[in-house]
């Protein structure tokens, strides 16, 4: 597995083994901006956010890959209660609801069923979270909530016909393995409209890049709507239940939801209005390289990079400001692994002054989507998409 | 914030094997447990036991200095909408002590 690890990311992987080694050795002058890294099992060392449950975030420089590698993707549960133990012999997924018949249907089941594989990002809703202003409460996100990893599995569609669902279901939804820790609690179960979710595309995955899921990320298996925001994306399924009526369960009902407007976004600080379930993922263009902090010399090459990526619409094209918006280039646009995907892109650069340069990226997507200039707002912190900005020192 | 992390040998000789196949039938992790201190003050120890019947409480050291009214909303989200078995007066004392040590400054 190759990785691309900058002097200080190394710096700050010693620093938490070291810090993991002493018992209360952690410097005590953490700041409330500082974090700091965490391992996992089967993860490597990534930014903690939370540990019961644990909410898991990815560095920077993975992102310079076009593939995350499994020990790098965000770790991200919504209750305490999470399965650190799977037994496959034991293991079903359950199919039934208003079907013709139930299924219970063991992994070497699924595996039976014609396998496909594409790659696409799985991105949070509420990454970038904490960018937000007036800042919202929740998980308080950078950018890193996310990952572009070939996923491998069965079509939920296939599934669905072996089932054979009955005229006049309408929702589908999807329970995992995790449970709240209280009665009061709800339990976390997403759902799709029926239309959706017999879309071709739309997986039950067994393989994260060609290797089982990471306990953390929902072994033995969970779903992936393509496109769509991880929350759909549940997490060692247990449950598929067609639905007659349409699904009210908290997760769908209450939370997850955005403003029922074009832009899924208010005035800062007014109260939500109308909302409806958040679905496909805004446009965004990431800069990877530099870091905001790197060294760049003046009168010598440079090449800025990143990635970008849409909501299932790929990515017409990437342009980078290195005059804070003034001029917009074309970057290069590498490997395409389809609509799903992110590309990564890059822009050769030779600062010709010293002195302090704004470096922006924003994309567009295929049907013409792109980034706004200024953040747009909404209670819950989701649809981020913002366009980069970063300040950079040339000496 | 103040905090300390459990190392257990256990995890990480666990993390060293979990990259092979899950050849077993039985696939098992063990997860670290971790230590967050909330910083002293009236009503800490309500707050620490209380939030942590769900939750780590990271979840509040993770937050930005919130206004009364922000956190005000959080705790009765955590209790009406979350399901938290907290009473009234525990809500107030938590609610008081996250203001004073996790809130914004009157300049803010």
């Amino acid at each position: 597995m190759k990785r691309e690890f900058s002097r200080r990311d190394f710096l700050r992987v010693a620093g938490a083994f070291s810090a993991m080694s002493a018992i209360g050795g952690l410097p005590s002058a953490l700041t409330a901006d500082e974090r700091r890294l965490a391992q996992f099992p089967e993860k490597t060392s990534l930014i903690l956010l939370t540990s019961r449950p644990p909410q898991l975030e990815t560095p920077l420089a993975y992102f310079n890959e076009l593939i995350t590698p499994n020990d790098a993707v965000f770790v991200r549960w919504h209750l305490s209660s999470i399965p650190t133990s799977v037994n496959l012999s034991e293991w079903r997924l359950k199919v039934g609801g208003n079907t013709e018949r139930q299924l219970e249907l063991s992994m070497d089941d699924l595996r039976r069923f014609e396998k496909v594989s594409y790659t696409a990002v799985m991105q949070c809703s509420g990454n970038g979270r904490s960018f937000f202003s007036p800042r919202v409460p929740g998980g308080q996100w950078k950018n890193r909530a996310m990952a572009n990893v070939t996923w491998s599995g069965v079509r939920l569609k296939d599934i669905l016909n072996r089932a054979g669902i009955k005229a006049g279901s309408v929702d589908i939804s999807f329970d995992g393995l995790d449970a709240p820790p209280l009665p009061s609690v709800p339990d976390l179960v997403k759902s799709l409209p029926v239309d959706k979710a017999m879309e071709d595309d739309i997986i039950v995955a067994y393989e994260m890049n060609g290797k089982y899921l990471p306990m953390l990320n929902g072994f033995p298996a969970r779903l992936i709507v393509p496109g769509w925001y991880a929350t759909y994306w549940v997490k060692s399924l247990k449950d598929i239940t067609v639905l007659s009526k349409p699904f009210e369960g908290f997760w769908m009902k209450t939370a997850y939801r955005i403003p029922d407007n074009p832009c899924g976004c208010l005035l800062p600080g007014s109260p939500p209005g109308k909302t409806v379930p958040i679905n496909k993922m805004t446009t965004r263009s990431i800069i990877v390289n530099p870091p905001a902090d790197a060294p760049i010399e003046v009168n010598k090459p440079f090449e800025i990079s990143g990635i970008a990526f849409s909501g299932g619409y790929g990515v017409r094209d990437a342009l980078v400001s290195v005059d804070g918006g003034r001029v917009w280039n074309e970057a290069r646009l590498g490997k395409d692994l389809g609509k799903y995907s992110w590309v990564r892109w890059r822009y050769p650069w030779r600062p010709e002054k010293a002195g302090a340069y704004t470096l922006m990226a924003r994309a567009t997507n295929s049907v013409g989507e792109s980034q706004p200039l200024e953040g747009l707002w909404n209670p819950s912190g989701f649809l981020w998409n913002k366009i980069e900005r970063i300040e950079v020192m040339v000496r | 914030m103040k905090s300390y992390i459990f190392p257990t040998i256990a995890v990480l000789i666990l993390a060293g094997f979990a990259h092979g196949a899950p050849d077993a039938t039985v696939h098992s992790i063990s997860l670290p447990s971790i230590h967050i201190e909330l910083k002293q003050g009236a009503g800490r120890q309500k707050t620490e036991t209380l939030c942590a019947i769900c939750h780590s409480v990271d979840y509040i050291t993770m937050q930005p200095n919130f206004s009364r009214a922000v956190w005000t909303a959080e705790v009765n989200k955590m209790i009406k909408v979350m399901g938290a078995p907290i009473n009234e007066q525990d809500a107030k004392t938590i609610t008081d002590y996250l203001v004073t040590e996790y809130g914004a400054r009157p300049s803010q």
